[in-house]
């Protein structure tokens, strides 16, 4: 028996002695800044450490400061209502009143404020699809454009704000826009329609395009993304006609020149993926710079006095 | 008796429920031969030019992983070992009194009437998903825990960490250790009890150094049984640990991850590397189950019979 209890006061006082010190300082300036983040294959993620100029913490864990807490964008929301000293970012669809949303050099994250390309912390959703003669025939190429019809009508634009990201098109209701396809009435589902290209967007795209076959004469869908630079490679590029080739490439960066070979109607926006920094209610910070964000995210900036006094 | 349609009937129930038994013997094998071969991929093959894992680095390294995703192999799960038999003992730490106590409750004390409203309580209990007690865990201990740390003066990550894991596991087991407990508290013979009472023995006495103790072999099961779920718990712990990517976590406020939560995080939405060396922290945690239930088992064949 005696042995037992030593055996526990032993792991009670180990328990006591790892509870850490406390910090002495009393004010807001001297908390700790507790640093929150998506995992590394979160789009979110990418798209934020890109966004702030600190690429490199897009898929490396090790160069974030130390003690960082890796969670989900529910948890990341649940943790801000209660951690007065914490930082972590959502997209903007996420932001409610339950958290501070920060302005991002200056500017507030608004919908308003993405559209009219203000707010800089987010990154353009672009698509591109084959150029007119290239289709394997005349209903893949009808399918195809009525799918972009659909994607920039209002429904489309719902189902992209559904899927997280936010909405640039809205060209009126799907029920009315359906006439112009006459492929639409057909029976489509024994045609496939492939889309792919960047992974950040997955889940917009295939939620596009679960929306799109029911509406369509219930065209096959196939949504198989590796990778924004595959946008353009296997819709218009050299992999165009191989086995990957596909209807539309996504991409969650703006195409580059060297990509801009076809005509113009053939590719366009179709959302922005705004990305917020959030924190506590009662943090007295408003407005952070990308600089700064990517100070606090390498623990440089390791209070929040030192981003206060920055 | 002894007609030979019964026998037939008879061969006929032995042969299905052979069956029925290599069945379900064989998704055990199944699901370790899957796992194992799934597994030990990262550590024999160059996973796509990124080079193997080393075992070695594996079971000893503080980091999850050193450089970028799907770029480094550099993984360690050292860490997540310490982590998660540390929580789980922590856990049964809390778990084991409480869950005892009320099973000697519900078996010895209670009115008739109350201790069949708390049996239908626990059983109730030991039914909600793991889900429900991890959502409990984000909405009704975090924040108590934040303002605990706080009142202490820490700055706790929004009460992510050790003891709220710890608190949702314990709440998680408390039903599977009572549920077993009260059986066996049950099951002790009545007449070694009025024996203890006939002695002078006072009630609260016999309950307790001659009912519970007569009683621990099964009372050890309970606890064996809620080990297994605390190491095993995945969803509940990976909402409130705060998933730290190094350690080993001591500090009860400080954020922390098991085996569990880690393979979890991220799992939908990664590839590759990043994806199969969570079948290997698989087996690290199959492993550490299985020692740890042969290790209990040991010690409850040592310390468990002293009554007949």
């Amino acid at each position: 028996m005696k042995k037992q209890l030593l055996i526990a006061s032993v792991a009670l006082a180990f328990v006591l002695a790892a509870c850490g010190t406390p910090d002495n300082g009393s004010g807001f300036e001297q908390e700790k800044i507790n640093v929150y983040t998506r995992d590394t294959s979160s789009g979110t993620r990418d798209g934020f450490m890109k966004g702030i100029g600190f690429g490199e913490a897009s898929s490396d864990d090790s160069v974030l400061v130390s003690g960082f807490i890796t969670n989900n964008n529910a948890a990341i929301m649940t943790a801000m209502t209660t951690d007065i000293a914490g930082i972590g970012y959502v997209s903007l669809s996420s932001v409610n009143n339950t958290i501070k949303p920060l302005k991002f050099e200056g500017v507030d994250a608004t919908e308003a404020n993405v559209l009219n390309n203000t707010y800089g912390l987010k990154r353009p959703f672009v698509w591109m699809r084959r150029v007119d003669g290239d289709f394997a025939s005349d209903v893949e190429r009808d399918l195809t454009l009525a799918f972009i019809g659909f994607m920039e009508s209002n429904d489309g634009a719902d189902v992209i704000n559904d899927a997280g990201a936010t909405a640039v098109n809205g060209t009126g209701n799907w029920a009315d826009l359906v006439s112009s396809y006459p492929v639409c009435a057909l029976d489509n589902s024994s045609v496939t329609l492939n889309f792919g290209g960047s992974d950040s967007i997955t889940k917009v795209a295939e939620a596009l395009s679960a929306a799109f076959s029911p509406r369509c004469g219930n065209v096959v869908t196939v949504n198989n993304h590796t990778g924004s630079s595959d946008g353009y490679k296997r819709s218009q590029g050299d992999e165009k006609d191989g086995i990957n080739g596909m209807h539309i490439g996504y991409s969650s960066r703006p195409f580059t020149d060297a990509e801009k070979v076809g005509p113009e109607t053939t590719r366009g926006q179709l959302a922005w993926d705004a990305i917020v920094a959030i924190v506590h209610k009662s943090n007295p910070v408003d407005n952070v710079t990308g600089d700064q964000l990517t100070r606090i995210y390498k623990g440089e900036l390791a209070t929040w006095g030192d981003v206060i006094n920055d | 008796m002894g007609s030979k349609s019964l026998s037939r009937v008879d061969r006929i129930t032995y042969f299905l429920l052979t069956i029925v038994g290599l069945i379900s013997a064989s998704f055990i094998v199944f699901i370790s031969i899957f796992i194992a071969l799934k597994g030990v991929l990262p550590f024999l093959t160059d996973n796509l030019g990124l080079g193997s894992v080393s075992l070695f680095k594996f079971l000893t390294q503080t980091v999850w992983l050193n450089g970028p995703t799907f770029v480094s192999t550099a993984y360690g799960a050292g860490f997540l070992i310490v982590n998660t038999l540390y929580i789980a003992f922590l856990s049964l730490l809390i778990s084991f009194p409480i869950g005892v106590l009320t099973a000697l409750f519900i078996a010895k004390i209670a009115p008739k009437k109350i201790a069949g409203i708390l049996r239908t309580i626990i059983e109730l209990l030991s039914a909600i998903p793991s889900i429900v007690y991890g959502l409990v865990g984000v909405g009704f201990f975090l924040p108590i825990i934040y303002s605990l740390a706080r009142s202490l003066g820490y700055s706790s990550s929004g009460g992510s960490g050790t003891l709220a894991t710890v608190f949702v596991l314990a709440l998680m087991s408390i039903p599977t250790i009572t549920s077993i407990s009260e059986v066996s508290i049950r099951s002790v013979d009545q007449s070694i009890e009025h024996a203890s009472l006939a002695l002078g023995a006072t009630f609260t006495q016999t309950r307790f150094k001659i009912t519970l103790l007569a009683a621990k072999s099964g009372i050890f099961s309970g606890a064996i049984l809620a080990i297994g779920r605390s190491l095993g718990e995945a969803t509940a712990v990976s909402l409130v640990a705060g998933n730290a990517r190094s350690g080993p976590t001591f500090g009860l406020f400080d954020i922390t991850s098991t085996i569990t939560s880690t393979m979890l995080t991220g799992l939908k939405e990664t590839q590759g590397i990043d994806y199969d060396i969570r079948f290997s922290l698989g087996i690290v945690l199959m492993v550490v189950i299985l020692l740890t239930n042969m290790i209990l088992n040991y010690i409850k064949k040592k310390v468990g019979n002293v009554h007949a």
